[in-house]
C-alpha cells in the first residue's frame, strides 16, 4: 500500500479525467514518451556515425570523402534519386509484408526466398504467355504474388499440420527457393536462355518481352518514377488502413498480441495467421516482379537478382516498428544507403565495409525502442503496485480491511 | 497428547509466522512431526500449508518462531542448507526435465564428475530398497505420472532424508498408484523411522494413511491430533471452519452490495425475490454441462460432469484447486474442446470446435486469469470492450471508431470503469477496473448465462462488492449465473445452490441453505456424503 502512492493515480469518477491525470497517465503510457525514443535514436545514429568515420579512417579512407560519395550515389542527382527510388519499391513491398505477418504473430522471415519465388513465376508468365502489353505486365505481377503467396502458405499448412515452428520453416524454404530458382534457370526446357548461335548459355533466363516490363511515370528529364514505386506506396497505404480500420486488421492484432483472447473472442486463429503469412509472401513475391520487371536490374530472372532485399525489406520493417505507413520514410533511407552504398563501393571503399556502415546505421535505429522499452518493463517490475493504482484515500482503507479478511 | 510428548519429535516448529504484507500466512504455527509416523497436514487452499513447507525448505523466511531439528535450534537459510539439514521435498508438480533419461535427472545438482554406471546403481539401489521399481535408463518423458512420482521420490530418497515431505502427491496418481505410494511411505517411517508430512486436502487419504494430523485454517493450527482418535467428520469441519462464522462472514462481505428486494447480509437462499427458480424443475436451464469429459495424457480432469444451471440462479461451483475447475474455464471459454460430452446454452448443443460458438449462443464468460484470455492488455479499453462483438461496430468490414466509443463510453459509465479515455491502453487500468471491463463486455452482450471464474481473485474489498453486486443483478434479471470459486464464503454469500467438484466430477449439489461446513468438507475431501 505505500507503494501505491508512488503512482500517478487515475483520476476517480467515471464522469471524466482532469487534464493533471490525462497528462500524468500519458506519461506512465508505454506506448506513447516518443520523444525520449527520439532523442536517443538521434544520440545513436550520432555514435553510429561516429563509428562508420572511424572504421573507414582507420582502414585507410577519408571520412568525408566517402560521405560525400554516399551522398553523390544516393540524392545528388535526378539520376542518383531514380536509382535509390528504383530499390524503395521492393524495399517496401517486402516491408509491408513483414508488418503484416509480425501483427498477426506469425512471424515470416522467409521474404528472400518468397523475392525469388516471386521473380520466377513472374519470368514465366512474362515471357511463356502470349498476351498483349498491358495484360501482360498485370500477368506477370499476378503470378509472382500468387506463387510467392503459396509458397509461404507452404509454411502456415506445415505449421498447422505438423507444427513446425513458423520462423523456422519460412526461412528454411529460402534456400529451397534458391536451389528452384537455379534449376529453373539451368534447365532448357524450363526457362534458361534460348540459344543463339553458338556460345554457352548462362544460367538464366531470357529477357523479359519490352510489354511485360513497369514502365516509368512520366517523362522528367533523368528523375524516373518507375510504376513499381507508385504500386508500393498505394499497397502501404491499402495495408496501413486495413489493420487500423477494418474488422480484419483488428483481428490480426488481437491474434498477434493474444492468441488465447483472439480464439475466445471467436476468431479462427489459424486461418488468420496462414492468411498473414500468404499475404506476407505475396507482398514479397511483388517485390521479385520488380526486380525482374523494373529497370533495376537486367530484366532476366538469375540466382543472384534479389540482391538481399528480402533480408533488408525485413530491416525496415523492424525500424518501422511494424507500421506499414513509417515503412515508407525507413524504405526510402534504406533505398539511399543502398544506391550510395554501391556508388560508394565503386570510389574504392571495400564493400564490406559499407555493409557495416549500413549495419552500424539499422542498429541505432533498432536499439533505442527496444531499450528503452526494456528500463520500462524493469522500472515497473520494481514498482509492482503500479497495474493497481489506488482510486483515493477510502479504497486504500478497504485495502487494509481486505488485507485483514485475506 | 501426553504419551505423544515422551519421544522426541524429528522436527518441531513453535511460533512459526509469516507474514506478506497485512495478510498472515501462517500464524504462530505448533507443529511437531516424530520419527516413524506419517503426520498429516490438512488445510484448503490459502490455509498456510505451502508457506510453511517453504518455510522448511529454506525457500521464504519466517518472521518469528522456532524451528528444532531433534533438540537443537536450527536456521534454514536455503534450499541447500534444508537438504543438509536432511528435509527433502516432493513437490505437488514435478521437477524433472522430461527429455533427460531417470538417472540424469536423479543426478541434476550433483557436483563432480558425472558417473553414469554409479548413478544408475544407485537408482536401482535405492529403487529396491523401497519397492520403486523405475528403469534409470529411460527418458521421463517417456514415463506415466505414477513412475515420474517414483523418481522424484528416488531423487528425495537417496540423499537419507530425515523428514520427507509430499506436497499433494496423489494429485495426478490413479487410485492403485496411490495405494502403492501410500505402501512406499509405510515402508520408510516403519523401516528405517523417517518422518513423512503428507499435505492433502483429501480426507479418505490422511485417515488412511496417516498417523496423526494437524489441520490449519487461515494460517493457524485448528486442530491436532491422532489420527484414529478423530473422524472424518470432524476433519472436515475443522477444516473449513464452524457453520456459524461462515454464514457471519459470508453475510459480512454480502453486506454491502445490497439488491433491492434483499434485505441486507441475508443469504440468497432465503432471497424472497421471485426469480429464485433454483426448485423450479420445470424452467429448462440456460446453461447444461452433459457428461462433459476431458482427458489429458489419459487421466481425466473433467469426468462425466454433469450440471445444470436455471435462468436467474446462482450456482456456486466449489471445490479445491486443481480439480479440474481450471480446465472448465478454458472449456466454456471455448479454448479447449471435450473429449465426450456437450454443453448446452438455451436448450440447444453448442458446436464447441468452432471459435466463438459459446459467446454466439449466449453465454459470457469472466474467465479466471482474464490476462490469458479475457483481454488484450496492449489495446485499448474501447477495443477490449467491443473485441467480442465486432459486428456491431463494422459496416462492411470497416471497422467505426466513432460507433466502437459512442459504445465504450456507455459502458464505462454503466460499470463504472475508471480510466482517463476509451483509447487508454488496458494494461494501465488497475486490477479490478480491468475486471470490469471483461463483466461490462460480457453483460453487455445480453447473455443467456454468466460464468464467472474465480471472479474476485487479486481485487480490493471496492472491487468484489461491485463484482457480488453485478452478479446478483445479472441473475435477478434472468441470466444463468455459474460461479466457479475456491472460496467457500463467496459461494455461501452469492449461490443459491452449491456444487462441489471432486477430481472432476461433481460430487454433491446442495441447496445453500443446507451447506453446512460438514458436508461440504466431506464433498470436497472426497468422501461420499
Amino acid at each position: 500500500m505505500a507503494a501505491a502512492t508512488t503512482v500517478a493515480a487515475p483520476p476517480t469518477g467515471p464522469s471524466g479525467p482532469d487534464a493533471t491525470g490525462r497528462r500524468l497517465l500519458r506519461r506512465l503510457n508505454p506506448g506513447v514518451g516518443g520523444w525520449q525514443v527520439a532523442a536517443a535514436t538521434a544520440a545513436t545514429v550520432a555514435v553510429a556515425l561516429a563509428l562508420s568515420a572511424l572504421l573507414i579512417s582507420v582502414t585507410g579512407g577519408s571520412p568525408t570523402a566517402s560521405a560525400k560519395a554516399m551522398y553523390q550515389g544516393s540524392m545528388a542527382s535526378p539520376a542518383a534519386w531514380t536509382t535509390s527510388l528504383l530499390y524503395v519499391a521492393p524495399l517496401l513491398l517486402v516491408a509491408v509484408g513483414a508488418c503484416v505477418s509480425a501483427r498477426s504473430g506469425f512471424f515470416n522471415i522467409g521474404q528472400e526466398g518468397q523475392v525469388l519465388i516471386g521473380a520466377l513465376f513472374g519470368a514465366w508468365a512474362g515471357l511463356r504467355l502470349a498476351l498483349p502489353g498491358p495484360l501482360l505486365v498485370v500477368s506477370v505481377l499476378a503470378a509472382a504474388a500468387v506463387g510467392a503467396g503459396a509458397w509461404a502458405g507452404l509454411s502456415a499448412l506445415m505449421y498447422r499440420f505438423r507444427g513446425v515452428n513458423v520462423v523456422v520453416s519460412t526461412m528454411l524454404m529460402t534456400f529451397l527457393a534458391q536451389q528452384l530458382v537455379s534449376f529453373a534457370v539451368n534447365t532448357p526446357w524450363l526457362l534458361q536462355e534460348s540459344r543463339l548461335g553458338r556460345g554457352t548459355l548462362s544460367p538464366q533466363s531470357n529477357p523479359l518481352p519490352e510489354g511485360a516490363r513497369i514502365s516509368s511515370l512520366g517523362e522528367y528529364p533523368n528523375l524516373q518514377i518507375n510504376g513499381g514505386l507508385v504500386l508500393a506506396i498505394v499497397v502501404a497505404v491499402v495495408f496501413s488502413l486495413a489493420l487500423a480500420r477494418t474488422r480484419w486488421g483488428f483481428r490480426l492484432t488481437m491474434t498477434g498480441l493474444s492468441p488465447a483472447a483472439a480464439r475466445h473472442a471467436g476468431v479462427r486463429v489459424g486461418a488468420l495467421g496462414g492468411m498473414a503469412l500468404a499475404i506476407s509472401g505475396g507482398l514479397a513475391g511483388l517485390a521479385g516482379a520488380l526486380l525482374l520487371a523494373s529497370p533495376v536490374g537486367t530484366n532476366r530472372l538469375q540466382p543472384g537478382m534479389s540482391l538481399n532485399i528480402g533480408w533488408d525489406g525485413l530491416l525496415v520493417a523492424l525500424v518501422a516498428r511494424n507500421n506499414p505507413l513509417l515503412a515508407i520514410p525507413v524504405a526510402v533511407l534504406f533505398g539511399v544507403l543502398r544506391a550510395g552504398g554501391s556508388f560508394l563501393a565503386a570510389t574504392g571503399v571495400p564493400p564490406f565495409l559499407v555493409d557495416v556502415v549500413k549495419a552500424l546505421l539499422v542498429l541505432a535505429f533498432v536499439a533505442p525502442p527496444v531499450v528503452i522499452g526494456m528500463l520500462r518493463k524493469r522500472r515497473r517490475a520494481g514498482e509492482p503496485a503500479t497495474t493497481t493504482p489506488a482510486t483515493d484515500p477510502a479504497v486504500s482503507k478497504q485495502d487494509a480491511m481486505e488485507g485483514s479478511l485475506a | 497428547m501426553n504419551v505423544d510428548d515422551q519421544l522426541t519429535p524429528a522436527l518441531t516448529l513453535r511460533g512459526v509466522s509469516k507474514r506478506y504484507g497485512p495478510v498472515v500466512a501462517c500464524d504462530a504455527v505448533d507443529l511437531a512431526v516424530r520419527p516413524g509416523e506419517i503426520h498429516g497436514l490438512l488445510g484448503e487452499n490459502g490455509a498456510g500449508k505451502s508457506t510453511l513447507m517453504k518455510i522448511l525448505l529454506g525457500l521464504v523466511h519466517r518472521d518469528t518462531g522456532t524451528i528444532l531439528r531433534g533438540t537443537e535450534p536450527i536456521e534454514i537459510d536455503s534450499p541447500q542448507v534444508a537438504a543438509d539439514l536432511g528435509l527433502g521435498m516432493v513437490h505437488q508438480h514435478f521437477s524433472l526435465i522430461e527429455p533427460l533419461t531417470v538417472w540424469e535427472n536423479v543426478i541434476l545438482g550433483d557436483t563432480g564428475r558425472v558417473d553414469r554406471a554409479a548413478a544408475c546403481a544407485q537408482v536401482e539401489q535405492v529403487a529396491q530398497r523401497y519397492g520403486l521399481p523405475i528403469d534409470p535408463l529411460a527418458r521421463v518423458d517417456r514415463l506415466s505420472a505414477g513412475e515420474r512420482q517414483r523418481v522424484e521420490l528416488i531423487k528425495c530418497l537417496r540423499r537419507d532424508p530425515s523428514v520427507l515431505i509430499l506436497d499433494e502427491p496423489t494429485s495426478v496418481l490413479t487410485q492403485a498408484e496411490s495405494a502403492e505410494l501410500f505402501t512406499v511411505l509405510r515402508r520408510v517411517v516403519q523401516a528405517e523411522n523417517r518422518a513423512v508430512i503428507l499435505i492433502s486436502h483429501k480426507l479418505a487419504e490422511i485417515m488412511a494413511a496417516t498417523d496423526r494430523v494437524t489441520v490449519l485454517r487461515r494460517g493457524a493450527v485448528a486442530f491436532h491430533g491422532t489420527t484414529a482418535d478423530t473422524t472424518a467428520q470432524e476433519l472436515a469441519r475443522q477444516m473449513v471452519g464452524r457453520d456459524v462464522s461462515l454464514r457471519a462472514e459470508g453475510a459480512a462481505l454480502g453486506l454491502l452490495p445490497v439488491e433491492p428486494q434483499s434485505p441486507a447480509g441475508a443469504p440468497p437462499s432465503t432471497d424472497p425475490a421471485g426469480a429464485a427458480p433454483a426448485a423450479d424443475p420445470t424452467t429448462p436451464a440456460a446453461l447444461r454441462l452433459r457428461g462433459v469429459t476431458l482427458r489429458v495424457g489419459g487421466l481425466p480432469v473433467l469426468d462425466d460432469l454433469h450440471l445444470d444451471v436455471a435462468p436467474g440462479e446462482i450456482v456456486g461451483l466449489y471445490g479445491v484447486e486443481g480439480n479440474g475447475q481450471a480446465t472448465l474455464g478454458e472449456l466454456l471459454s471455448g479454448l479447449l474442446v471435450p473429449d465426450e460430452g456437450a454443453v448446452e446454452v438455451g436448450g440447444r448443443p453448442v458446436e464447441l470446435t468452432r471459435p466463438g460458438t459459446l459467446h454466439e449462443a449466449g453465454l459470457g464468460i469472466v474467465p479466471e486469469d482474464r490476462h490469458h484470455s479475457g483481454v488484450v492488455l496492449d489495446m485499448s479499453v474501447a477495443e477490449n470492450l467491443v473485441m467480442k462483438s465486432l459486428a456491431g461496430v463494422c459496416t462492411r468490414g470497416v471497422l467505426s471508431r466513432r460507433r466502437m466509443h459512442r459504445i465504450a463510453r456507455r459502458q464505462m459509465a454503466e460499470f463504472n470503469i475508471v480510466a482517463p479515455s476509451p483509447d487508454t491502453p488496458l494494461r494501465s487500468l488497475s486490477g479490478g477496473n480491468q475486471q470490469r471491463v471483461v463483466l461490462a463486455r460480457e453483460l453487455s452482450a445480453g447473455p443467456k448465462a454468466l460464468v464467472a471464474a474465480q471472479p474476485t481473485h487479486g481485487l480490493d474489498v471496492g472491487a468484489i462488492e461491485d463484482m457480488y453486486v453485478r452478479l446478483r443483478q445479472a441473475a435477478a434479471e434472468g441470466v444463468a449465473v455459474l460461479l466457479i470459486s475456491t472460496e467457500l464464503e463467496e459461494v455461501m454469500a452469492l449461490a443459491d445452490r452449491i456444487a462441489v467438484i471432486s477430481s472432476g466430477r461433481i460430487v454433491g449439489v446442495l441447496p445453500t441453505a443446507e451447506a453446512t461446513a460438514e458436508r461440504l468438507g466431506m464433498l470436497v475431501g472426497g468422501v461420499a456424503h
